[in-house]
């Protein structure tokens, strides 16, 4: 009896000292925080004097999705040139958030160079997890996507995949509703779509992402950007005027049953393939599909689908939108140098152009594009993409808030609203630009 | 030889008790920590107590009432289906047929799916475009054009009832089945004797013999209803307008990184379930003292 009393005894002051423990623990004050951050930089001062003396011997992580992972012949390369071993670690791109994210508030790196997504640019950067990078003026000059991961001088990732928003269109389907010529604004767009629909060569001429997931807000960004030229003010809140726009031309293209209604509950990709899939005439959508809509294994319409400049108001946009994949260095990192010289490496010319080769990643580079172009390697539209590659230009005036994420849900459920007839343009205008500048003003204070 | 047997006793708990402690009890306090504090991991330079701020604001935002009305809608409809659906599914498997055996092994299928494999299922069955309901209703003349099934939000929580309970349903008629099994036949017997149809021996002797582990079913698909999470995302992923209770808080969580908060509603959620788990317990008690005399 004695020990059972001892022993429930024990147990409940190991609970206690547990519970006080955490409780006494506030996790990280702003004044824990501050002293944390100086006896981390001491630390970080002196292991970068010794990174700096060398590299060479040293094993970095890579955490990136398998999209980007160069293969083991590659990887060997860069092992012997620079002496510095290279632990892969291919990663879906939902986990390497949650890894970054979990690891750093721990103090500590998921991996010493990893995926840093364009979404993730503001997030990342002001919880300070990423290592500002030396970049080089003919690098800065070659990549207008690298415009996306700077900030306030600093660069904090480097490019690696180039994506944007190109227009498609099916010629075949303008051909046989006698349609001579692609649409250069958006009324002629829907005038053309009206009338392939009326010809019967397709129920739903338009595909546009509409779900309540990510998809729906990158289409947003595009749109305001195309039409209006901007989709936020200078302070960071939602332009009012460039949102009624874009919602009342996505309200348009439902009311005239131009798009798929089914599209407002499947996924972004689900509304892109539909062009590949020959059940739509125009979609505006990722970059990658040049190379999609001339694969057999991807598209039942090779030869039938041309990319072009997006539509605008007037005449053609002149610019377009990036949604770009980087890599970057963990702050946390115990081999910055080391992780940075595997950043130089894998964003270089040299190493864009075999991972081109390799995993047909069209690369960031301008004078690249141009080079792989003049060799015929960019496939059949390489002039196409060359060209919008130049005329990208990022919808957030002041880089990407750290607040996207919250953003981007109000933005994208708000879309999907409309498009299910829940809210009229009017009122999902009045509701997206409210609680998109609540979470800005929220931030802001 | 009490002492000897208490000793062991203890040793045998002590693995128990040490995984209860750090994986239950300790994440239980630090959850509370945490929901006193405003915690964003993005944010680990803005760390503060707040007391009980992260509450009140759980209480004062429209899209926890939005998710706790869904969650509410979806949990009744869930508990109608698969509360009637096992007692039927249980009557059928205890006819004794040359046949019962095997159906009763294809009604245990369901159960063995995972949640997601599920919601994956359903999702292409009840697509809005050409998903096979859809399909069906149009070949047979029904309708002309699809029905966008995930447009309205009661539609929504229909078939993720719809689906949770073909999951649900398999193990609570075998519940049901085994009580039903252990009813002595001379019960049956009798009430023949005395001239009873189908109907009155179910209510006067079935229903009364059952009612302990119909008190169970309900406890367990009461629990299954509360935790709906991979349905809804397969079925209409993050959808403001459809979230459940446990997807408000994983979008507050996991998406947006707020600890804070999110510790909050999950110690809201945490309360709710608890409040209908007394209410349970007590009604089974309340009913073995009945039995008790």
């Amino acid at each position: 009896m004695k020990l059972m009393k001892r022993m429930l005894a024990l147990f409940l002051g190991l609970f206690l000292l547990i519970g006080l423990a955490a409780c006494g623990q506030p996790s990280t004050t702003e004044s824990d925080s501050s002293s944390e951050d100086e006896t981390t930089e001491e630390t970080s001062d002196t292991e970068e004097e010794t990174d700096e003396a060398s590299s060479e011997g040293e094993t970095v992580s890579f955490m990136i999705p398998d999209w980007g992972a160069p293969s083991d012949e590659l990887l060997a390369e860069f092992e012997e040139s620079s002496g510095i071993t290279v632990d892969l670690q291919p990663t879906s791109w939902d986990d390497i958030h949650n890894k970054v994210t979990t690891a750093a508030a721990g103090g500590n790196a998921a991996a010493d160079v990893f995926e840093v997504d364009w979404a993730w640019m503001g997030e990342f950067t002001d919880a300070g997890w990423l290592e500002p990078l030396d970049i080089s003026q003919e690098t800065i000059d070659d990549m207008p996507t690298l415009e996306t991961f700077e900030k306030d001088g600093d660069y904090y990732a480097v490019p690696y995949a180039n994506d944007f928003r190109i227009a498609f269109y099916n010629e075949a389907m303008f051909d046989e509703a006698g349609i001579e010529g692609f649409p250069q604004t958006w009324d002629q767009l829907i005038a053309d779509s009206e009338a392939i629909k009326e010809a019967g060569v397709v129920d739903y001429p338009v595909s546009i992402p509409s779900g309540a997931e990510e998809n729906s807000t990158t289409t947003f960004l595009w749109l305001t950007m195309t039409r209006s030229g901007q989709t936020f003010n200078e302070d960071g809140t939602l332009d009012e005027d460039a949102t009624a726009d874009a919602l009342a031309l996505y309200e348009e293209l439902y009311a005239k049953d131009l798009v798929d209604p089914a599209l407002t509950n499947a996924s972004g990709m689900d509304a892109y393939f539909k062009i590949t899939l020959g059940e739509a005439s125009a979609m505006i959508g990722p970059s990658s599909f040049v190379n999609r809509i001339e694969s057999e294994e991807d598209s039942q319409v090779v030869g039938e689908v041309q990319p072009g400049q997006l539509p605008g108001i007037d005449a053609l946009a002149e610019n377009t939108v990036p949604f770009t994949e980087a890599v970057g260095v963990s702050a946390q990192s115990e081999n910055k140098e080391a992780a940075s010289e595997l950043v130089k490496w894998y964003t270089s010319s040299e190493t864009q152009e075999k991972l081109h080769e390799e995993l047909s990643q069209n690369p960031p580079r301008i004078s690249l594009l141009e080079k792989l172009n003049e060799e015929g390697k960019m496939g059949e539209h390489g002039e196409v993409f060359l060209d919008m590659s130049q005329r990208v230009e990022s919808p957030f005036p002041n880089g990407v808030p750290s607040y996207y994420t919250q953003m981007s849900t109000v933005i994208f459920n708000t879309v999907n609203e409309l498009v299910t007839g829940n809210l009229t343009a009017e009122e999902a205008t009045d509701q997206m630009v409210t609680e998109v500048n609540a979470i800005v003003e929220a931030e802001a204070e | 030889m009490l002492k000897k047997n208490n000793k062991l006793a203890w040793l045998l708990l002590l693995p128990g008790l040490i995984i209860m402690l750090g994986l239950v009890f300790y994440p239980i306090v630090r959850t509370f920590e945490f929901s006193l504090y405003e915690y964003n991991l993005t944010k680990p330079d803005s760390i503060f107590f707040t007391g009980f701020d992260n509450y009140f604001q759980v209480f004062n935002d429209s899209n926890f009432y939005i998710a706790l009305k869904n969650t509410l809608l979806m949990s009744v409809f869930i508990i109608i289906i698969s509360f009637f659906g096992s007692i039927f599914i249980a009557l059928i498997l205890n006819q004794h047929t040359k046949v019962t055996p095997i159906l009763t092994a294809f009604a245990i299928l369901p159960w063995t799916l995972p949640p997601l494999v599920n919601g994956i299922i359903w999702d292409f069955i009840f697509y809005s475009g050409y998903g096979l309901i859809n399909k069906i209703l149009i070949g047979i003349g029904i309708i002309d054009t699809p029905i966008l099934w995930a447009n309205q939000t009661w539609t929504v929580m229909l078939i993720v009832a719809i689906v949770v309970s073909w999951r649900v349903i398999p193990m609570c008629a075998i519940i049901l089945l085994s009580h039903l099994q252990n009813i002595p036949q001379t019960y049956y017997e009798v009430s023949q004797v005395e001239g009873s149809g189908m109907i009155r021996t179910f209510f006067d002797i079935t229903l009364p013999i059952i009612k302990s582990s119909l008190i169970i079913i309900l406890m367990q698909i009461t629990i299954a209803a509360l935790n709906v999470f991979d349905e809804i995302v397969s079925l209409v992923g993050f959808t403001l307008g459809d979230q459940t209770l446990l997807i408000y808080n994983y979008m507050n969580l996991f998406t947006y990184m707020n600890f804070g908060f999110g510790s909050a509603i999950t110690y809201v959620i945490m309360i709710l379930s608890a409040l209908i788990g007394v209410f349970y317990i007590a009604s089974m008690t309340n009913q073995e003292e009945v039995n008790h005399g």
